[in-house]
């Protein structure tokens, strides 16, 4: 049998507890990390069907011709051979909580004792009319990193200039919610060096927008006429694509692009609704404390596609989380003592290639669910000197983030 | 399935010595450290980010409180330091001092 390789100096009630994590974004990648750093008494198998990460964060800066593609890329080789994680690039077909085997589409079953679950976001294409994923391979969404933000690349490339950008951005909540203005800040800052004529038209689902007052006071300084924003109340809405048009029609009037980029609605990742993780949300509502589902017991659930209270959908809060989650599995499979878990976020935004804001919030369980203990933003009127030093820690923080989850 | 044990098994037996700030957790000090590791490389790469590392127990504590009374300037560390007791911040701070030794 298999368990006899181990050798004899292991005996059985050493026997190694087994961890199975599926999804080896942030969130599913760092748990991975954390719990076979952490005790090693734990034997963690990652799965994941890609052979790499793509990064969705500092893609915005890819766009803008800023950073290259590859820079973006991260490979999952020091995990398996830094940690011994037993990484395996297969799809779920199912994961059964009785028999507690994660089953993989290539046929073998995986045992666990316990299971993380870190499936990301999914686009509800039926949610907006004229778009669906045959339609992202000429409106890209490039929100999720990979062939499509290189698709987008391209046509803002080849866009002439004076055209048209036309962003639609999505209603609460999605993946990162700066993001959206922050790629077109970024795109802005492209147009102003290559195509000076070139405008931006934001098309939004909502009246408001994370952090509005920071960049519609950059949009002024760094790229005045350039960029406008339309809030739902002022077009009535998105209501259709026109792929063939390449326009975007709103309950009052339909825009035409040159270029478009469509950030569809978001619910959480396929296999999360698959196997009944998420309520009628469309998120899988978690324990605070130690991140198992509060609708499948036994099985955790990190990243985007969890409900966490306040903390929003965003890398940092992926990590975060799956921190929390490996330190409290550590615990309970090895009887360590555990602690609670401290729930932060904080996030850079890029207004301009030198002048970034970040924010800083940590959250704490109460009653159930996740609150905001403390919350600091940048503010208006900064010194450049300040926007520019937070642009340099930017640079250093992807840098240390990225080791911190792949290794 | 008996391959695949077999695989991580083997893989298993490979295993070098994780980054010491997660070994085995009695105080919590490996815990909180790992919310330093989401900006701070832990193996004292500076680039834009101070590295937290060749600092002694009482100059970590110091720089701790003086961000949370915001004495010293940072908007990110004021919310982290904010977050954790003054017991937590003696834990983290003995915790990042043993690694350099």
């Amino acid at each position: 049998m298999a368990l006899a390789a181990l050798g004899p100096r292991l005996a059985a009630s050493e026997a190694k507890a087994r961890v199975v994590v599926v999804g080896g974004g942030i969130g599913g990648a760092t748990v991975a990390k954390y719990l076979a750093a952490s005790a090693r008494m734990i034997e963690v198998t990652l799965v994941e069907p890609k052979p790499h990460y793509t990064t969705c964060f500092f893609s915005n800066l890819y766009l803008a011709g800023l950073r290259s593609f590859e820079s973006l890329i991260h490979g999952y080789e020091t995990l398996a051979r830094r940690y011994g994680i037993n990484v395996i690039h297969d799809s779920i077909a199912a994961i059964d909580p009785a028999a507690k085997t994660v089953g993989l589409k290539s046929g073998p079953k995986l045992p666990y004792d316990r299971v993380v679950v870190a499936p990301g976001i999914a686009f509800k294409y039926d949610a907006l009319a004229g778009y669906d994923e045959a339609a992202t391979q000429v409106i890209p969404h490039a929100w999720n990193a990979g062939p499509q933000t290189k698709l987008l690349r391209q046509q803002l490339e080849s866009m002439e200039d004076g055209g048209v950008f036309v962003l639609v951005a999505p209603p609460n909540p999605f993946r990162c919610p700066p993001a959206p203005y922050e790629r077109a800040s970024l795109v802005a800052s492209y147009f102003k060096r290559h195509k000076p004529h070139a405008k931006i038209l934001i098309l939004d689902a909502k009246d408001s927008f994370n952090s509005q007052d920071l960049f519609l006071d950059a949009w002024d300084r760094h790229y005045q006429g350039m960029i406008e924003w339309l809030p739902a109340e002022f077009t009535g809405g998105i209501k259709a694509i026109d792929v063939r048009e390449r326009s975007v029609k709103t309950a009052s009037e339909t825009f035409k692009a040159a270029v478009a980029n469509v950030i569809p609605p978001q619910t959480a990742g396929q296999l999360a609704q698959q196997i009944g993780l998420a309520d009628q949300s469309g998120w899988c509502p978690v324990d605070p404390m130690t991140f198992e589902s509060k609708l499948q017991p036994g099985i955790h659930v990190v990243g985007d596609a969890t409900s966490a209270g306040d903390m929003p959908k965003s890398a940092f809060v992926a990590n975060n989380q799956a921190k929390a989650c490996a330190f409290a599995i550590a615990a309970s499979l090895t009887g360590s003592p555990q602690f609670a878990p401290h729930l932060f976020n904080s996030c850079y935004t890029f207004l301009a290639p030198d002048d970034a804001v970040s924010n800083a919030i940590s959250f704490e369980p109460v009653a159930g669910t996740i609150k905001i203990a403390h919350s600091f933003v940048s503010r208006v009127g900064e010194s450049a000197e300040i926007r520019r030093r937070a642009a340099r820690e930017a640079e250093g923080w992807y840098d240390a983030f990225a080791h911190d989850t792949f290794g | 399935m008996r391959q695949i044990i077999a695989v991580s098994i083997a893989a298993g037996s490979l295993i070098i010595l994780a980054d010491r700030s997660q070994a085995a957790d009695r105080d919590g000090g490996a815990q909180l450290a790992a919310l330093c590791a989401s900006c701070h490389r832990p193996d004292g790469g500076d680039r834009g980010i101070p590295t937290i590392l060749g600092m002694g127990p009482e100059m970590l504590t110091g720089a701790m409180l003086a961000y949370r009374s915001a004495e010293r300037p940072s908007h990110i560390m004021h919310a982290v330091a904010l977050s954790l007791s003054d017991e937590e911040i003696a834990t983290v701070a003995r915790y990042l001092a043993a690694l350099n030794k």
